[in-house]
């Protein structure tokens, strides 16, 4: 026999390396975002929190007393991973998206935010557990006394100290050690790394302690056949008749739920899930952890009812098994085993709960008394929580002990835990109402859980009283006032069933029951809807808003933000107009809509509004209107003065651009009188000169007065055209065209303009290159104007080139569209500071003032022409050297040049 | 098989699951007689539990990971 110090003292350093995994796991999470504590192995081992000293112990009980019974405690969490895809995937991301904490946060958060409801599922959920933080321990308490014995229990620290006394210390230890492990910080998503890890742990020594027991038992009763045949023949029933029974039935709708609502489950598996993508693993990986669990439960059983004295505890077998073949090193593993087993149940369970309960009850009453003192500062409300958090902890494990207490007589764990178990399924019909349909109500919920709750203390809870007060057991024998159909074990006067299943159906039934119908006949609010839709629409927002105002809101919601926005009349015409008052709301419309409001305050400002009300993270629905009510008339305010401004700044800016139009006019005018005025001057004074000198000099020679006749004549002439140009040009630009377009042939006037120049060229000794050309092509022009332009083009690349050897390059081309001609010359070139002034009248630029005469007008002339033909006419820039001008004009569609 | 087929094959087989560890079919195999030296009906129970981890990890492997797009 092993004795009592060195059990405890061995409970005590697995609790110290526990603590020690936490915090170095703690601090190494802290330092990497990616490790191997957030790999999805992790997180399945995890979540096998679920196999607590119920599973460790009790199931060998419950295989000892009713056969394969037990297994079904762990056929439907298989069932529910299995098919993590439509349930716990749900749940995930949702709580991912909406920052769930607990599970009376999803149901809160998912039914208005309620805070009612909350504080419900919480007070439910603390009620329901506290049998099963009982059943810890006790099965703590009697495994100390099993593995110590019940001959030495008395000696040594344990001396007298009762079952009582050492579940007392077992209780303040846990509540001890969970307050040192899970309340040391708070995590704004209520994450705790190091806590996951150490479960994590844990989960590898109950399965390893209870494999090594099974085979211990394997080894030692001769393989499995001889274990159930063994048993056979010793009278026990080994084929488990009528284990698929209504209880059956039941245990297994129990266990899924269970693995949905427990606060535990939900904690680990919802809210510590770093990854969604994790489920993948843990939805085989959990499974197969559950099988290993239970593989070697039936023979363990068996082998100890056909061993083992009669009347020996078989919720003990684990243990005595071992110790009965002087195993002592594998009775303490298994009471490591389940010791781990108990602790990270009393763990997680508790930092579950203690969050719920600090949340949704000490939070709230703490921040309405104290008139918000302290929260000020961030630390505050830290400290506040955690002192919250240690306080609930301390409530919580000091119900377990009172339960534990009240129902000591009782002997089987699995029992207890089927209690827990029925009292947090009755969240399991508004979860899934929750993830599934849209129209359940916060009304609906609050009363289903409330009505199941009620049903389960009364069927399920009451009755384990039963051996602690006779007035429970008169009113299970009696009913309440002599009402026999309330009897809590026969519901309804149905009788002949389990009580378990009894209990179960009853509540389920009438839970969802009352769910369903207070749904359809009560309405929800705005709110409720928008997180409706975030629930149940959660995969199908392609744009968040749109598609979620579509989703949820009626036409009436919709009116009602309208009239808020646009005003009541301007919303009523609207939907007037659209027909759409009272009726759902078409897509078309709701877009509309959309427009106005966003017309109204600005896309920006709608948007804003209407993400805040879909994220509804934060701002309430009803906050948000009174936020648009309260901004509306500020809006409108200060629209009325941007419009008021804006209109003066467009009539200052309008002013202002019809002024500097006319100064540039005005300017425009001085400078081409001057030009005028200066090239009209040259010509006129030399003939006004020569004129003056063949009218006062009456001894001129024959021949002088020739020549100067003729210069009279060569300036008048000179004159002329100055004035023609003038003319042409101004008529050009006041927008008339002495000429219409007409198809001709481009070539055609290019091959008159090379000709024309070819003379000029050979002239000056210039190589007039043309090599290049497309072959025909029809433009909408006029031939002798295009043939002017072109000719003006090529004369000037040939009269201002001063290259030594002078070279003048047209080519022309076509393309799909247009007609293009280029004329390139390598020549000076036009300097940068020239370009832009190229195509202005009169210029003429440092190279031609020099070297040729001209008015400066051909270029503007031409330019006018071009554009008057819809081509363009430009200076393209060149590599090297000279100057490229580039004609394009675009070719007639296909149609007409077929005409 | 395309995404659509794949969630209603993982639906149909959680229910199907489901289905094999209720009655009827769960007492299809209470027989009163030994297989491999344990009874049959436990046998039964720890097969079904086996494919069912089976199927769960082939199915997990196929099922469109987050992020994808919807069905």
């Amino acid at each position: 026999m092993l004795s009592a110090d060195l059990v405890i003292a061995t409970g005590i350093a697995y609790v110290g390396l526990l603590f020690l995994i936490a915090y170095v796991s703690d601090r190494r999470a802290r330092k990497t975002r990616s490790s191997f504590l957030r790999s999805p192995f992790v997180y399945t081992l995890a979540i096998s929190v679920y196999c607590t000293s119920w599973t460790f112990y009790g199931s060998v009980g419950s295989a000892a007393r009713n056969g394969l019974e037990y297994l079904a405690i762990y056929l439907g969490p298989t069932i529910v991973f299995i098919g993590w895809w439509f349930v716990l995937r749900r749940l995930v991301l949702i709580s991912h998206n909406q920052r769930i904490t607990s599970i009376a946060d999803l149901l809160s958060s998912r039914f208005a935010k309620s805070s009612r409801l909350a504080v419900l599922v919480t007070v439910i959920a603390v009620i329901g557990i506290a049998p099963y933080i009982a059943l810890q321990l006790k099965a703590v308490t009697s495994s100390i006394q099993a593995i110590a014995g019940a001959r030495e229990f008395n000696e040594g620290t344990l001396r007298g100290v009762d079952d009582v006394g050492l579940a007392f210390g077992v209780a303040a230890g846990m509540a001890l050690f969970t307050v040192l492990f899970g309340t040391r910080n708070v995590d704004a998503k209520e994450q705790h790394h190091g806590v996951v890890a150490a479960i994590a742990f844990e989960a590898v020594v109950k399965l390893a302690a209870l494999l090594a027991v099974g085979l211990f038992v394997i080894f030692a009763g001769g393989g499995f056949e001889a274990i159930f045949s063994r048993a056979e023949a010793a009278g026990h029933d080994i084929y488990s008749a009528g284990t698929f029974d209504d209880r059956w039935v039941a245990m297994n709708v129990l266990s899924i739920a269970a693995i949905i609502c427990l606060p535990r489950q939900f904690q680990i598996t919802v809210v510590e899930n770093s990854d969604a993508n994790h489920l993948r693993t843990a939805a085989w990986a959990f499974p197969a952890y559950l099988l290993l669990m239970s593989l070697f439960t039936l023979p363990i059983a068996l082998y100890g009812l056909t061993t083992m004295p009669a009347g020996a505890n078989p919720d003990m077998f684990v243990l005595t098994l071992p110790l009965a073949a002087d195993q002592e090193g594998l009775a303490l593993f298994a009471f490591i085993g389940g010791f781990s087993s108990a602790t990270s149940m009393i763990i997680v369970e508790s930092i579950a709960l203690s969050i719920m309960v600090s949340n949704h009850i000490v939070m709230p009453l703490v921040l309405r008394f104290s008139q918000g003192e302290g929260v000020g500062d961030g630390r505050g409300v830290s400290r506040l929580l955690l002192n919250s958090r240690r306080f609930s902890i301390a409530l919580i494990l000091t119900l377990g002990f009172s339960y534990f207490y009240l129902t000591r007589d009782s002997d089987a764990l699995a029992p207890i835990g089927l209690i827990s178990f029925c009292g947090v399924a009755q969240f399991l019909p508004a979860i899934i109402a929750a993830l599934f349909w849209k129209d359940a109500s916060l009304k609906a919920a609050t009363a289903a859980v409330a009505v199941g709750f009620v049903v389960w203390a009364w069927s399920s809870f009451l009755p384990s009283f039963e051996s602690a007060s006779p007035v429970v057991a008169q009113l299970m024998a009696e009913g309440p006032w002599g009402i026999h159909w309330l009897r809590p074990e026969a519901l309804f006067g149905v009788e002949g069933i389990d009580p378990l299943a009894n209990a179960v159906f009853w509540s389920l039934f009438l839970n969802t029951g009352t769910l369903v119908i207070v749904s359809l006949f009560t309405s929800q609010s705005a709110l409720e809807r928008v997180q409706a839709t975030l629930f149940v629409d959660l995969f199908r927002r392609p744009d968040a808003v749109g598609s979620l105002i579509r989703g949820s809101a009626t036409a009436d919601d919709l009116q009602f933000v309208a009239q808020r926005v646009l005003g009541t009349e301007k919303a009523n015409a609207i939907f007037a107009s659209a027909g759409a008052a009272g009726s759902a709301p078409t897509p078309q419309f709701i877009d509309r809509l959309e427009r106005e409001l966003a017309g109204s305050i600005g896309a920006a400002s709608a948007h804003v509004m209407l993400s805040k009300v879909v994220s509804g993270g934060t701002v309430s629905l009803e906050e948000v209107l009174q936020m648009a009510d309260e901004t509306q008339q500020a809006i409108e305010y200060s629209q009325e003065l941007e419009r008021t401004s804006a209109e003066l700044r467009d009539t200052a800016h309008k002013l202002e651009q019809a002024n500097r139009q006319l100064r540039e006019l005005d300017s425009q005018k001085d400078e081409f009188l001057s030009q005028v005025s200066h090239e009209v001057r040259t010509p006129m004074t030399s003939i006004r000169s020569f004129s003056e000198i063949l009218l006062g000099e009456g001894t001129l020679e024959e021949e002088e007065r020739q020549r100067f006749i003729a210069t009279i004549h060569k300036e008048s002439l000179r004159l002329t055209r100055l004035l023609d140009e003038i003319l042409d040009l101004s008529a050009l630009e006041r927008g008339e065209q002495g000429w219409s377009n007409v198809p001709i042939d481009a070539e055609e006037a290019l091959d008159r303009a090379v000709e024309v120049c070819s003379a000029l060229a050979r002239q000056r000794g210039l190589e007039l290159a043309v090599d290049k050309r497309a072959a025909g092509a029809v433009v909408e022009a006029d031939a002798d104007r295009l043939s002017q332009v072109l000719i003006n083009l090529i004369s000037n690349a040939i009269k201002y080139n001063d290259a030594p050897e002078p070279r003048v390059e047209v080519r022309s081309r076509r393309t799909r569209r247009h007609y293009t001609v280029e004329v390139i010359d390598n020549g000076p070139g036009i300097a940068r500071e020239e370009r832009s002034l190229l195509f202005e009248k009169f210029w003429r630029g440092a190279v031609g003032t020099t070297m040729a005469p001209g008015a400066g007008l051909g270029l503007a002339i031409s330019r006018q022409i071009i554009s008057h033909m819809n081509g363009k006419l430009e200076l393209v820039p060149t590599r090297d050297r000279g100057a490229c001008f580039r004609i394009t004009l675009p070719l007639p569609e296909v149609a007409q040049v077929a005409e | 098989m395309e995404r659509r087929k794949l969630t209603s094959a993982a639906l149909v087989f959680t229910l199907l699951g489901a289905l094999l560890f209720l009655p009827p079919l769960a007492t299809v195999f209470q027989i009163r007689r030994l297989v491999l030296g344990v009874p049959a009906e436990v046998i039964y129970l720890f097969a079904v539990w086996v494919l069912l981890i089976v199927g769960a990890w082939w199915l997990s492997k196929r099922l469109p990971h987050e992020g994808e797009d919807e069905g």
